[in-house]
């Protein structure tokens, strides 16, 4: 690896860890199409602070367009304040009218300003090591890891200092309220610390997938874990994994590295959205047959335990005594053998002594409406899940 | 009881509170005295839980002041505790119960200052106390109306208040959880706290209460159960019919 394959991986990480942190909190507060605006409205603020400092790094120029950003927060609270619109079409009112001023501000300036469309929209990465940042003639490294770097570390104090207030604010804007909290300042520092961040990102990954390194990470931990600290980390993992692996799938492909850190994303998001261990669409349906099976399995022991006489408990009756339309009788007769909770002599169904013992005791728990400590009944006695 | 006390828990003159500047509570005088189990009571929409807002800060008066023990509530957050209506938080926050509970510690800590193993310790205390201990891994989401319901009322528990306010605790909760509710309730009264709930069951009233309040739109009385719980006022603050809403509840 070269040391410019090396520093462009290092500035796409500190990207994504950099949008990942506050990207974490608007999702949180269902806030992501603001980030939305923000990356796309801060264009007019970026464009006139080049016109002044001439340099896409520049500390003013990050300022001017941080300041466009949050400027554009207060715009589409103020008209959605008024009760004419929704906040989506206030987003929608704002965020186009800045870009387009944007756009049309580089379109006239074209000859003079060294910024094109395409790398508004998709950032270049790839050309990030050729601007060096020079200390006393000598060479300390690309300006925009400085930039994204510092940004970071300002982030990362911040939340450390405040990861308290953030969470309270964000879960119960009135508890935070009545402790003497102001949600408001939270919700403006929140909004400043996503603006800066955008900028600072927007030279390496553009407008369009600072987007997604701000929403996809933290929207793919959320699926993952009850814990708002572990979906701090998830989420940081997720984008450095796409940073890293992103450059790679770039390198193969000869594609645009932002790009392909995207694609990546979007293709974690999908695999923790069909596989995720709880909330993942295969194992809920897993999860909603087992339980159907062995809810099924409990009404089945019940009826047994209900009926002495032989008749209500031979094989081929079964199917008549209980509402089995969803599982077939076999499969619930199986798991019932397979845990020894019945045995079967000439076709007539019985409980064995520890089935007895299981519905005796799954029976004091329905009628006291305890059913959730039947999962922990069950964790005892199954040898086999449904 | 403290009622003798000269500085009242709550004062509240000329309170006048407006939706968008349409006022829904029109100059509103009440004085809570220290020490008293109080209800608020009146029909859907009077104005109760936007009274307690007011009370809190989370709305600002277009009129009138509010001093909690002789001050504006700003200089006495600490003294307070809330407990919402049913939800105004985002249940699918990720977050369990012991870490909502624990929330209620926010307010003695300050700025930055992070929570350890006290504020973990008073929250696991509270959490027990209504009974809630075996559910303090949950996330919040999967614990039932009455449940989450305690949970908030552990949380208030924790923020060690003078005053508490509570809007409809006993809301969703079946008969055993709003009996524990209540002698919680009274146990703080004992403690020489102030508590201030908004009850919809009128026929509970002389039971749980000392003090009432009624209250629709404009203020119609307050003082002792005992002294004004009557036909006269109910009829005041539900109109006419105010027997169908005893009976429907
Ligand atoms: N956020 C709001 N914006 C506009 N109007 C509101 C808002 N919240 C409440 N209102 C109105 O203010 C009035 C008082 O509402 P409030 O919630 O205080 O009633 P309440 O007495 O608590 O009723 P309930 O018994 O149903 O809880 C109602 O007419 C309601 O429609
Ligand atoms: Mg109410």
């Amino acid at each position: 690896m070269t040391s410019a394959q090396l520093e462009i991986q290092l500035i796409a990480a500190l990207v994504a860890v950099a949008c990942a942190i506050p990207g974490t909190f608007l999702v949180l507060r269902k806030m992501a199409m603001i980030s939305d605006a923000i990356s796309h409205a801060i264009l007019p603020g970026i464009v006139l602070g080049f016109f002044i400092t001439q340099d896409l790094n520049s500390p003013l120029l990050i300022l001017l367009a941080a300041i466009t950003g949050v400027v554009t927060v207060m715009l589409v609270e103020f008209i959605q304040k008024t009760g004419l619109v929704k906040e989506d079409t206030a987003i929608g009112l704002v965020f186009p009218a800045l870009f387009s001023i944007g756009v049309i501000l580089i379109a006239k300036n074209a000859n003079d300003v060294h910024l094109d469309i395409d790398a508004v929209l998709l950032g270049e990465l790839a050309f990030a090591p050729f601007d060096r940042l020079l200390v006393g003639g000598s060479d300390v490294g690309p300006k925009s890891l400085w930039v994204i770097g510092s940004i970071l570390l300002i982030t990362i104090t911040l939340l450390l200092l405040f990861f308290k207030e953030l969470k309270l604010s964000t879960f119960d804007k009135g508890l935070a309220t009545t402790l003497g909290f102001s949600p408001l300042l939270i919700h403006y520092a929140l909004m400043t610390v996503s603006s800066v961040t955008v900028v600072g990102a927007f030279d390496a990954v553009g407008a369009v997938l600072v987007v997604a390194l701000i929403i996809a990470p933290a929207a793919t931990a959320y699926l993952l874990t009850d814990d708002l600290k572990k979906m701090l980390v998830l989420s940081c993992f997720f984008g450095i994994f796409a940073a890293f692996a992103g450059y790679w799938l770039a390198n193969i492909l000869d594609a645009s590295i932002a790009g392909s850190m995207t694609t990546v994303l979007g293709f974690v998001f999908l695999l923790v959205y069909l596989f995720a261990p709880k909330q993942g669409v295969f194992s809920v349906f897993f999860k909603e047959r087992q339980q159907r099976k062995e809810v099924s399995l409990l009404v089945f022991l019940l009826h047994l335990q209900n009926h002495q006489e032989s008749n209500e408990r031979h094989v081929n009756h079964l199917r008549e005594h209980i509402n089995w339309q969803k599982v077939q009788a076999k499969t619930v007769l199986d798991l019932a053998k397979k845990n020894n909770l019945v045995q079967i002599s000439e076709n007539i169904v019985s409980l064995t002594d520890k089935g007895q013992e299981f519905t005796d005791e799954a029976l004091r728990y329905i009628t006291t409406n305890k059913e959730t400590a039947i999962e922990e009944l069950k964790d005892r006695y199954f040898l086999f899940r449904g | 009881m403290h009622t003798s006390s000269k500085i009242p828990a709550i004062q509240i003159d000329d309170l006048t509170v407006a939706y968008n500047y349409k006022p829904v509570l029109w100059d509103i005088d009440l004085v809570v005295p220290e020490g008293v189990l109080m209800a608020i009571v009146g029909p859907n929409g009077a104005g109760k839980s936007t009274l307690i807002k007011a009370i809190l800060g989370i709305i600002k008066p277009i009129a009138g002041s509010v001093e909690v023990f002789g001050k504006p509530y700003k200089k006495q957050v600490d003294k307070v505790a809330y407990v919402p209506q049913k939800g105004s938080v985002d249940w699918d926050f990720p977050t369990v119960a012991l870490d909502v509970v624990m929330m209620g510690t926010y307010g003695s800590l300050g700025w930055i200052k992070r929570p350890g193993q006290k504020e973990k310790k008073r929250a696991l205390e509270a959490l027990e106390k209504v009974g809630m201990l075996e559910f303090k891994s949950r996330q919040i989401s999967q614990l039932s109306g009455g449940q989450q319901q305690r949970i908030f009322l552990a949380r208030a528990l924790v923020q060690n208040a003078e005053i508490y306010l509570m809007d409809e605790p006993f809301q969703g909760v079946d008969a055993t959880t709003e009996k524990a509710i209540i002698n919680i309730l009274k146990e703080l009264r004992k403690q020489g706290k102030t508590l201030i709930v908004v009850h919809h069951d009128l026929q509970t009233v002389p039971e749980y209460f000392d003090w009432v309040t009624f209250l629709n739109v404009k203020g119609i009385a307050s003082g002792p159960v005992k002294d004004i719980f009557n036909d006269d006022n109910l009829t005041k603050t539900y109109g006419i019919n105010y027997k169908v809403a005893v009976n429907q509840t």
